[in-house]
């Protein structure tokens, strides 16, 4: 259909509707292609006969306005929802009424996550099922690791994020660090292969994968076949540091540990110096106490048996004593006196014992001695 | 006689005081049992002192290496 002007003399002038007309045909030619998107204000109602909404570019906020027929949209049943990365089949058209420009959609896909996820989550079954996630194989990682191995990838902040984390909590630390691709086609290749590489360098005790956040797509190589099974089988101990918290890339699950931050990665490859060195402070301490306390206790023993030494011998006296006057308290109650106390006399003719009355005749002088002395006396 | 160790000395002088308290040893014999006792008394007790003094000085020693480590570091 021509778009026909008016002539004023030698000049050509359209209406704006023949203007918006003109243009919006002139589109038509473009070709119908694929365009890549963030689906965001999606707009649609019963009373509508299209459904509206904008795709956005997530790399530079940049917009397209979208429209499609409402039946078309529904007989999709995608169920989207706004955030969500599409393929949009459509070509370029002009709303002529307002002159704005939009893309009509014929068809919408929703990219990555369909396919992708369905594919991930059978590759995770399959190596679930070899036993490459157990909880068996994990290794305990080295307290104290000769050289640290850093496999990250060429953009700045990711590497020095670690580096920053790891040195600032245990200066002396050495590292690595293996520059890859991390993103792309190639990425996963590339990262297996410095993976290899930083292995075999010597003294590496353990090797810490990571990669700032980034989107499903950016994180993809990380779930890669090749890549989770060469995590799995690194020599030496594997701290996935990949992505954020939500983020669950395959590599997380076959390596020995996971952190989701720099910070955390870092808590895990070295310990903390000042923490360290704390430590062994209390334990200098703990050994002066112990060996102070040990001496005191032994001290207080050594004075306690010589308090018993002390006190033994005089003890040892006064029941030698004892026994010394019980013997002679037994040795006086044997003599003739205390008989003599008990009222018997002895009697001795020319200091001769008298033991019989035959003994003496009457007129014989002889000594009669009692308790308390003697007397004389005369036999009648 | 080589000199007794401290653990030694401390054995002989506890079963010297056990001796001497069950009462039972000859006069003389206890005398010159207390007598060993003191002297075995005055030896743990050197023992003791000379040990407590080194353990001073190497915690000295100690203090002052971790201050010239503060220092140097």
């Amino acid at each position: 259909m021509k778009v026909e002007a008016q002539l004023y003399g030698d000049r050509r002038v359209f209406t704006v509707s023949a203007f918006n007309r003109g243009v919006a045909q002139w589109l038509t030619r473009l070709p119908t292609v694929w365009v890549e998107g963030e689906l965001t204000e999606l707009r649609r109602q019963q009373a509508w006969a299209s459904v509206f909404f904008t795709l956005k570019d997530p790399a530079d906020g940049a917009c397209v306005p979208c429209a499609m027929p409402r039946g078309q949209f529904d007989a999709l049943r995608l169920g989207l929802e706004n955030g969500e990365r599409v393929h949009v089949y459509g070509r370029p058209e002009l709303w002529e009424a307002k002159a704005e420009l939009r893309l009509r959609a014929l068809s919408i896909e929703r990219f990555g996550l369909g396919e992708h996820l369905a594919a991930l989550e059978s590759l995770k079954r399959r190596l679930a099922a070899e036993g490459l996630f157990e909880a068996s194989r994990k290794r305990p990682l080295p307290r104290f690791p000769r050289r640290i191995g850093l496999v990250t990838g060429n953009d700045a902040a990711a590497k020095r994020d670690v580096v920053t984390a790891v040195t600032t909590r245990y200066p002396p630390a050495r590292l690595l660090v293996a520059e890859t691709l991390v993103q792309g086609a190639r990425a996963a290749a590339a990262i297996v292969e410095a993976l290899r590489a930083v292995c075999a360098e010597p003294e590496v005790d353990v090797v810490v994968l990571a990669r700032g956040g980034g989107s499903f797509e950016d994180l993809l190589p990380f779930s890669d076949e090749r890549l989770v099974r060469a995590v799995a089988a690194c020599p030496v101990p594997v701290v996935s540091a990949v992505g954020h918290e939500q983020d669950a890339p395959l590599c997380d699950l076959a390596a020995d540990a996971r952190a989701s931050t720099p910070t955390a990665a870092a808590r895990l490859v070295v310990p903390d110096l000042d923490e360290l060195r704390a430590r062994l402070d209390r334990a200098r301490d703990g050994l002066g106490r112990g060996a102070r306390l040990t001496l005191e206790r032994h001290r207080e023993r050594l004075g306690r048996t010589h308090e018993r030494l002390r006190r033994a011998p005089p003890l040892l006296l006064e029941r030698r004593r004892a026994a010394l006057e019980r013997a002679g308290a037994r040795l006086r109650a044997l003599s003739p006196r205390a008989t003599l106390g008990r009222g018997y006399a002895i009697v001795r003719r020319d200091g001769t014992l008298v033991r019989a009355a035959g003994a003496v005749a009457a007129g014989d002088a002889i000594t009669v001695e009692v308790a308390d002395g003697s007397f004389a006396a005369r036999v009648e | 006689m080589t000199e007794p160790t401290f653990e030694e000395a401390q054995r002989e002088l506890e079963t010297i005081v056990e001796r001497l308290e069950r009462g039972d040893a000859p006069v003389d014999e206890a005398l010159s049992l207390w007598e060993r006792g003191e002297q075995l008394y005055r030896l743990c007790l050197a023992r003791l002192d000379a040990a407590e003094g080194k353990v001073e000085e190497l915690a000295r020693r100690a203090d002052a290496a971790a201050r010239a480590a503060e220092t140097a570091g």
